[in-house]
């Protein structure tokens, strides 16, 4: 067979393998146009999660009848004026969006521009062209997409069920939501809606109107215990919210990365994020993060994948650092808010009727079924009677020296209850404090100060450890080496994909070293940080902070309740512990009020 | 079978294999102690599949027989019975229980067929020889501290031990590393051991063999190959499988060019790195060693705890040093030190210390410094 040029409508469906995976790539690509165009509202419409109809409605600039007609081209596009791939300030570029779905799908576009006598509209089925005609339509364009991928019938059995469909639309929609608080959008499915975000207020800050947008995707929760987020270096520009640590959930879905307001899914975020949220969630529990990027255009490319789903830094490192250093930053400053939802949760649990209703029915049963198993060993009846005394005594309110209460954040002690939890009075509410999870913390944080004070101190290895890693790893991880050195850990180069271990933390001890190193190649090249040293230590720190605290059951008398509250005030991240469980939780004497229905 | 057996013997035997089974274990079997019981004696025999003891007593046998019983209750009932009391063990015919009768007490074990005891697989032991208990003792006191308890670098979870030449004479060395420090020692080549190869004796057999001969006095003849070694002696065998490894080339990291030689009084020293280290409060018990003419300054400091320094008189000769250890590490090789003065053979802050007794060429410690 002679090699021949493939004809045009081939091309297309080729590239619509790239670009048209799903019907949320159709949206998402629809949607981009629709913000390209200047559009301050957006209407989604989709039928049967989009398989057989998906309509994208703006209020954008339009296209006049020519326009309209070269929109349909392939690799046509408005939106490269200086013909230079460095520099680009739209969401598409690539000129390959319509034309790729117009090849698998029956595309529809109606259009008018402001100064338009009427609006156009222009066909495309399986390839065929056909108008444009004249047609009736306000200021703007309207795209529908029917019957996706009824000219590549391969691609439309790999399809997921209608509901996962539209779960995946609903997803590009959202992301697009969250990086334009000045647009409104609305998401209706099979004649239901699903989704109705007005434009925010933008006569307010604009983080207030992102925070709304953000809580009205992310949910109520992440508005109300978010932290904002800013840093400026070198032209790159940061800012978004990213969710306390004791706000945190299982999986890392909550993460949203925008660059250049363009949704992007990058590996570097996630990264990035672990590490600022290392020391305060545990290593399976992820935080709510949703953060955006101001970038020199010539800074990043943006083309390097067929759905710009990914992008490229010209210096990944200095993001890296950017992200990091703002997360913490905003972390730090926020230290002592434990999120609300804990301080919600207890309420929920107190008041009658509601969540914690079913724990009284349930008490008395487990009750007696733990004292039918358990109680076979009789108290000494005397001696029962008096050890109970000598518990009610001390557990009573301790006349404590009186001092003001609003003088300190977290409060005077009043009380400790069950020898495990110190209740203080605050100006405006109580506080109670889990005392060990507390000084686990404030011994945690005083060892890290430590050790960043004199640095790791190192043990140097009479034998080597000769770790065989392969050599792109290698390579990876003898490019931090320096960062390596500083954490305790001396490698070099030790012939081709192998290295050698010179020195270790001393804190490790006899450990499994090659493991350990194994562990952060791995890690380099997944996240491009070096996580598990860092976590190792902090676990050994953790360990020993645990073993110098004092425990639950420890009776503490009011100096000493006093002073592990005014450590906690003095201590940065004193409000969670090292695995993201609050460390205290405040009732506002206005929650108490509403408990007992005087408010 | 039947036999009847004073109780201190039974104890004494029983103590001897019973500590080598493991509290937990998925093999039921391997919970067991296995009792033969022929010709006036009564043998012993525990496993955990790796170790195997066995030791032989005489008892009065009634009937000859053997049977499996659970060894740490056999063990915790015979430990319990009254002193000077004769027991008597018996197991009933079809062998699924046993019975141990004392004074008025009476216990029903049951029991496990002893067909599913299991036997160390044989192979044959090329070499042996006999070496002196107080020697072997010797042997693994000065080294055992420095077994490595790191899993991943399994070939280091042992003592090496093995034939070698030292200054012109025919030795067999004992060595032990963790990576860290490292401890050699070695005694006069026994007669027969020529040749032998060099073997890793792993940590739980080491652990087993020094309580084991910890009262003997004889000699103790030792039969390896390759893959087993066997120690025995009085009435007692100790079986146990080697770790199938290489160890690393260990001369290479003992340094040849120390040249700035310290030498202190070992207690002095001891005491003093002791009571510095009280400061220390991290994980690592750093301490810092100043070395100057004539003396010798130890020192720590800790954020929390404050600082400690103590002078300790030495001779030393070379230029001014500093040096950092872990301070546990320097504790575990003075404490091998009989002899009443250390020498400390060093070079520079970063490179291995040599650290022996004066008085006793045998032993030789290596320890890498911190940084500090």
């Amino acid at each position: 067979m002679p090699i021949r040029l493939l004809p045009p409508n081939l091309v297309n469906q080729i590239a619509a393998g790239e670009v048209v995976e799903r019907p949320a790539s159709v949206v998402k690509e629809l949607i981009e146009n629709a913000i390209d165009a200047g559009a301050t509202r957006i209407d989604v419409v989709l039928n049967d999660g989009g398989k057989s109809l998906i309509a994208v409605t703006d209020n954008g600039s339009g296209m006049s009848s020519r326009d309209l007609e070269m929109a349909v081209e392939r690799h046509a596009t408005s939106k490269l004026p200086e013909d230079h791939l460095d520099d680009v300030g739209f969401l598409g570029f690539r000129g390959e969006a319509l034309p790729s779905i117009g090849s698998v799908a029956r595309l529809g576009i109606t259009s008018r521009t402001a100064d338009a006598e009427s609006a156009w509209h222009m066909m495309v089925a399986g390839g065929e062209k056909k108008g444009p005609v004249p047609a009736p339509h306000p200021r703007g364009t309207r795209v529908e997409v029917r019957d996706l991928f009824f000219a590549t019938p391969a691609r439309l059995k790999f399809l997921k069920t209608s509901q996962t469909e539209l779960a995946y639309a609903a997803d590009a929609v959202e992301r697009h939501a969250m990086a334009h608080p000045g647009i409104s959008f609305t998401l209706s499915a099979d004649g239901k809606s699903r989704l109705n975000l007005s434009a925010g207020l933008l006569q307010g800050d604009l983080f207030d109107a992102h925070l709304e947008r953000l809580s009205a995707i992310l949910g109520k929760e992440f508005g109300a215990n978010a932290v904002p987020v800013a840093a400026e270096r070198d032209g790159f520009k940061l800012y978004g919210y990213v969710g306390l640590p004791t706000l945190n959930r299982a999986n890392a879905m909550a993460q949203y990365l925008f660059v250049n307001g363009r949704p992007v899914k990058d590996r570097l975020l996630h990264g990035a994020v672990r590490a600022a949220y290392q020391d305060f969630l545990a290593p399976n529990r992820h935080p709510y993060v949703a953060i955006f990027l101001d970038v020199p255009r010539r800074e990043v490319d943006v083309n390097v994948h067929p759905a710009k789903a990914e992008v490229r830094f010209r210096d990944a490192g200095l993001v890296r650092g950017l992200i990091i250093g703002a997360i913490r930053h905003a972390l730090a400053e926020a230290g002592h808010r434990a999120s609300t939802t804990v301080a919600g949760a207890a309420l929920g649990a107190l008041r009658p009727g509601g969540g914690g209703a079913s724990r009284p029915l349930f008490a008395p049963r487990a009750a007696q079924a733990f004292g039918a198993a358990v109680a076979m060993q009789a108290p000494l009846e005397g001696v029962a009677e008096e050890a109970a005394l000598f518990q009610a005594e001390p557990s009573a309110a301790p006349s404590a020296p009186e001092l003001p209460a609003a003088d300190f954040p977290l409060g005077v002690a009043r009380a400790q209850v069950h020898e495990t939890y110190v209740v203080a009075q605050t100006a405006d509410g109580i506080v109670i404090v889990d005392q060990h999870a507390a000084h686990e913390r404030i011994l945690y944080e005083r060892m890290k100060d430590a050790m960043g004070g004199e640095g790791v101190k190192r043990q140097i290895l009479l034998i080597p450890e000769v770790v065989e890693l392969g050599e792109a790893p290698a390579e990876r991880l003898l490019a931090r080496a320096g960062e390596l050195a500083d954490l305790g850990l001396v490698v070099e180069a030790f012939g081709s994909g192998t290295v050698a271990v010179r020195e270790v933390p001393a804190l490790i001890g006899d450990g499994d070293v090659a493991g350990l190193v194994r562990d952060l190649a791995d890690e380099l090249a997944a996240w491009d940080e070096t996580l598990s040293l860092k976590d190792r230590l902090g676990d050994i720190c953790g360990t020993l902070a645990c073993h110098t605290s004092i425990r639950a059951g420890r009776r503490l008398n009011p100096a000493e309740m006093n002073a592990l509250l005014r450590q906690m005030e003095s201590t940065p991240h004193a409000g969670q512990c090292n695995h993201g469980r609050p460390t205290y939780v405040e009732l506002k004497l206005s929650d108490i009020e509403r408990l007992f229905g005087r408010k | 079978m039947k036999l009847v057996i004073e109780r201190a013997a039974l104890l004494k035997s029983l103590g001897h294999v019973q500590s080598v089974v493991e509290r937990r274990n998925t093999i039921p079997i391997l919970s067991n102690v296995r009792i033969d019981a022929a010709k006036g004696k009564l043998s012993l025999h525990a496993t955990d599949m790796d170790i195997e003891i066995a030791e032989t007593t005489v008892a009065d046998v009634g009937k000859a027989g053997a049977t499996t019983a659970p060894a740490h209750t056999f063990y915790e009932i015979v430990r319990k019975l009254p002193e000077g009391s004769q027991v008597e063990i018996s197991s009933s015919g079809d062998g699924g229980q046993v019975t141990l009768s004392a004074a008025r007490s009476r216990f029903n074990l049951a029991c496990l067929p002893v067909d599913d005891f299991p036997a160390m697989a044989g192979g044959e032991l090329t070499h042996s020889f006999s070496f002196g208990a107080a020697d072997l003792r010797a042997l693994i006191d000065r080294t055992k501290f420095a077994i490595s308890t790191e899993e991943t670098r399994y070939y280091l979870n042992g003592i090496y031990l093995h034939a070698a030449k030292s200054d012109g004479g025919a030795v067999i060395r004992a060595v032990a590393t963790d990576g860290h420090r490292l401890a050699r020692v070695e005694a006069p080549l026994p007669q027969g051991a020529a040749g032998m190869p060099g073997v890793i004796v792993p940590r739980k057999t080491v652990a087993e063999l020094r309580r084991l001969i910890e009262e003997a006095d004889g000699d103790i003849s030792i039969s390896l190959s390759d893959a087993k070694i066997k120690f025995a002696f009085d009435n007692l065998v100790l079986t146990s499988k080697l770790i199938d490894g290489t160890f690393p080339d260990y001369e290479r990291v003992i340094p040849a060019g120390n040249d700035k030689v310290m030498e202190a009084d070992r207690k002095a020293m001891f005491d003093a790195v002791d009571r510095v280290s009280a400061i220390s409060t991290e994980k690592s018990r750093s301490i810092k060693m100043a070395c100057d003419k004539g003396t010798v300054t130890l020192s720590a400091s800790s954020p929390e705890a404050g600082s400690a320094i103590e002078e300790i008189e030495a001779s030393y000769g070379a230029g001014q040093l500093e040096i950092g250890f872990n301070s546990r590490y320097l504790l575990d090789i003075l404490q091998q030190i009989e002899g009443d003065a250390a020498r400390f053979s060093m070079s520079d802050a970063a490179s291995p210390t040599i650290i022996r007794d004066v008085a006793d060429a045998s032993a030789v410690y290596v320890l890498m410094p911190m940084r500090v």
